[in-house]
């Protein structure tokens, strides 16, 4: 299992990472996740809804120690896997 | 002038908490937002900020305690050496003294329910009518739970009793202020979402959302017509209505089994984009338990969404001290419903089917 202690923080891990989340919130709520690639717009899928959505994004922040504005949370930065895993490296000064 | 600070409330159904972490000793010097301490119900956590600088010059509490919602939880005084004026148990009603002059507004209010400042707490500096309204709501809450005890007797089929939890309480005070102060009535219409899905959508783009702003654009909806009709973000008092000066949307967020009264405070100063990202900044905190105690208290209008459970009809129970609950619900099938429990001693039907008619599409479509 992958905690904020053992994670890697590079893009494909950061990926895996956030759609193993979005694997287990779609299937609180009937949905397969398991097929989403990294450049689908998220909330266009259908997989999980406003509340789910609400859930990965405080997840996203409380894993990955991040502080988000309101007003960076857009589909820009945050509406797919690998514009979320850029996100996080964005934060930290990794790239 | 010593300024006293209180217990939070962390949760709507909670009247009592559970002091977790004390950061601060008598004599210390503290700055504005400095972490006083850490308090907790079954399913939160909120932090007690100092509301200025000061000095600590007394606590009426221990890790482990628990705490009355409203008691006094710490003196704050602008020296070290000023006399602390009272350090009687936090639990104790008597010990929730005002430090300051109570507004004209407040002062009203006590003189209309007979009440001495020194009999409620306050908030802040002076003692407002909000807090004597608190003070108010809190004691009907209590007396109401008190008169719905179980009868002495129990029912003749054998089973055992158990002891509410203290949310399990708080609720139990809810829905008796509702069914015994309240004269609830409810309404509801189909809508056509079309229009709104429309608005939500072209919002959404034009600001590069990634959360769906719909219910947030429709309860920024409702409190624009709260502003228009005063009479919406009311109550009774006595036997006469009392008109909120701000408008403090409340809307319901379900986190985990914890239900949120989440509260926006003077929504009325925001303007659109601001209020969206409001209330998605408060939404966000209440899915980890992070909410302020300004946050979950002080509603005075509301809306709640059952959408997500795909139910055709809720029938909310008011939050006290309010006129009106905005219901709204999505159908299996699709069809979309506006609902709304009300106060009938404030509104009358008229006044609830013209609000959800309103409601029911966006301002740009009237």
């Amino acid at each position: 299992m992958i905690t904020k202690e053992t994670m890697d923080l590079n893009q494909q891990a950061i990926e895996n990472v956030v759609k193993q989340k979005i694997v287990e919130i779609a299937g609180q709520l009937g949905e397969d996740a398991s097929e989403l690639q990294n450049d689908d717009i998220i909330p266009a899928t259908g997989l999980i809804d406003s509340a789910g959505l609400l859930e990965l994004i405080a997840w996203y922040e409380d894993f990955y120690q991040i502080r988000l504005a309101q007003e960076e949370i857009t589909i820009d930065n945050l509406g797919t896997l690998s514009t979320m895993a850029e996100f996080v490296l964005r934060k930290k000064g990794l790239v | 002038m010593a300024v006293s600070i209180h217990v939070p409330r962390v949760n709507n159904n909670d009247d009592e908490v559970k002091l977790i972490s004390l950061r601060v000793a008598v004599g210390d010097s503290i700055t504005r937002g400095h972490l006083i301490a850490e308090v907790e119900t079954d399913k939160a956590i909120v932090e007690v900020e100092a509301p200025n600088d000061g000095f600590v010059l007394g606590v009426l509490g221990s890790v482990d305690d628990t705490l009355t919602v409203g008691s006094i939880l710490l003196w704050l005084g602008e020296r070290p050496d000023e006399p602390v004026p009272s350090l009687k148990a936090p639990s104790a009603p008597s010990s929730q003294g005002a430090v300051g002059q109570p507004t004209a507004k407040a002062r009203q209010l006590l003189k209309e329910h007979n009440l001495e400042a020194s009999a409620v707490p306050a908030s802040g500096n002076r003692l407002t009518a909000e807090d004597v309204e608190r003070y108010i709501n809190s004691r009907n809450q209590r007396a109401s739970a008190s008169q719905t005890r179980p009868a002495e007797m129990p029912p003749e089929v054998e089973g055992q009793l158990r002891d509410l939890r203290s949310e399990e309480r708080g609720m139990l005070a809810t829905v008796t202020w509702h069914r015994d102060v309240a004269v609830a009535g409810y309404i509801e219409l189909e809508y056509d979402p079309a229009p709104w899905e429309i608005y939500a959508k072209a919002f959404t783009e034009k600001h590069k959302l990634l959360l769906n702003p719909l219910l947030s654009l429709m309860s920024w909806r409702l409190v624009t017509l709260a502003q228009q009709s005063p009479i919406l973000n009311a109550t009774i008092v006595g036997n006469q209505r009392y008109e909120y000066s701000a408008v403090n949307l409340g809307f319901t967020v379900q986190a985990g089994e914890t239900l949120y009264l989440t509260v926006i405070r003077h929504a009325e100063a925001l303007d659109e984009i601001g209020f969206v990202n409001a209330m998605g900044d408060v939404q966000r905190r209440a899915a980890v338990h992070k909410l302020g105690p300004l946050e979950i208290q002080g509603t005075t209008i509301s809306f709640s969404s059952m959408a997500r459970w795909k139910v055709s009809r809720h029938i909310p129970i008011l939050p006290p001290r309010t006129a009106i609950m905005i219901a709204h619900a999505v159908s299996t099938d699709g069809r979309s419903v506006l609902g709304a429990s009300y106060d009938h001693r404030v509104l009358n039907g008229s006044h609830v089917v013209t609000v959800l008619r309103k409601l029911s599409k966006p301002k740009d479509r009237e």
